[in-house]
């Protein structure tokens, strides 16, 4: 695997682990929201 | 648009900033494209360490003066930390691999003290799961909150302290010993990362209020239509 797959798969898994976690929270508010 | 709506979409502009500035930044004539990784590694550990201290603080403020929004915020806090330093693990590991040849070594401190400073902070989030009433789980949290800020100066001073793989801090009050394109890419990230925490921290501490909200609701709900004890009905 070349440098540049390897660093784009290290920024693509660190942004991913990123948006996961502010969409866990999104569904997590709503469904606090909607029960509330 | 709500304040977390607004805070997100200046962390997502952030955020595209930071990756603009870190493909564009020129690679390191040693480490080539694999020094790219330092605006993600850097930023996620620096935010990872304020996190925890924000942690500390709002655990001595709810110890001091037992107000929720303390624990919302110590706890809020600590989870996003645990967060930036799975980030930080994980691109450390991969670089350390192109770097050093190995992606762990369970003797060298730096590494190892990062790894113990999350397994203690995954340990913060599992005792607070387990515990039911929210104050024992407030003061058991904060005490632990206080306690396990120690590793933070111990982490990021390791590589000076001890005999370790892990390069020294690259800005010194001395100055740097990057080169001015890869240091601006690294602190336009750092900003990124912050405004990314403060979103994170705006959502988060929002989910549990609301959840602290909904429990006393139910927990009220709960008394209302409490049946009555065998003992306290009258022969029919």
């Amino acid at each position: 695997m070349s440098d540049t797959a390897v660093v784009a798969g290290v920024f693509v898994i660190s942004y991913g682990m990123i948006i996961a976690y502010s969409v866990y929270l999104h569904l997590r508010r709503r469904r606090a929201t909607t029960r509330s | 648009m709500t304040r977390i709506r607004v805070l997100f979409s200046v962390a997502a502009a952030a955020m595209t900033v930071g990756l603009w500035f870190a493909l564009t930044a020129p690679p390191d004539s040693l480490q080539g494209e694999y020094s790219r990784i330092i605006n993600v590694h850097v930023p996620s550990l620096w935010l990872a360490f304020l996190a925890f201290g924000v942690t500390a603080l709002g655990s001595i403020m709810w110890l001091w003066k037992k107000k929720q929004r303390w624990d919302r915020l110590a706890s809020a806090s600590a989870e996003i930390g645990v967060l930036f330093t799975g980030i930080g693990l994980f691109t450390g590991m991969v670089w350390g691999h192109a770097v050093w040849g190995r992606a762990w070594d369970w003797g060298d401190p730096r590494l190892t003290s990062t790894a113990v400073m999350f397994f203690v902070y995954l340990g913060y989030i599992a005792l607070r799961n387990a515990v039911d009433d929210p104050v024992v789980k407030a003061r058991r949290s904060a005490i632990l909150g206080v306690v396990a800020v120690v590793q933070v100066p111990l982490v990021y001073f390791s590589v000076n302290l001890f005999r370790t793989l892990h390069q020294t801090q690259s800005i010194r009050p001395d100055g740097s010993t990057m080169p001015a394109e890869m240091l601006i890419a690294m602190l336009v990230n750092v900003v990124a990362f912050t405004i990314l925490y403060v979103a994170l921290m705006a959502a988060r501490t929002d989910v549990a209020r609301l959840e602290e909200a909904n429990r006393e609701t139910e927990l009220l709900a709960g008394d209302a239509v409490k049946p009555p004890k065998l003992s306290e009905v009258g022969d029919v």
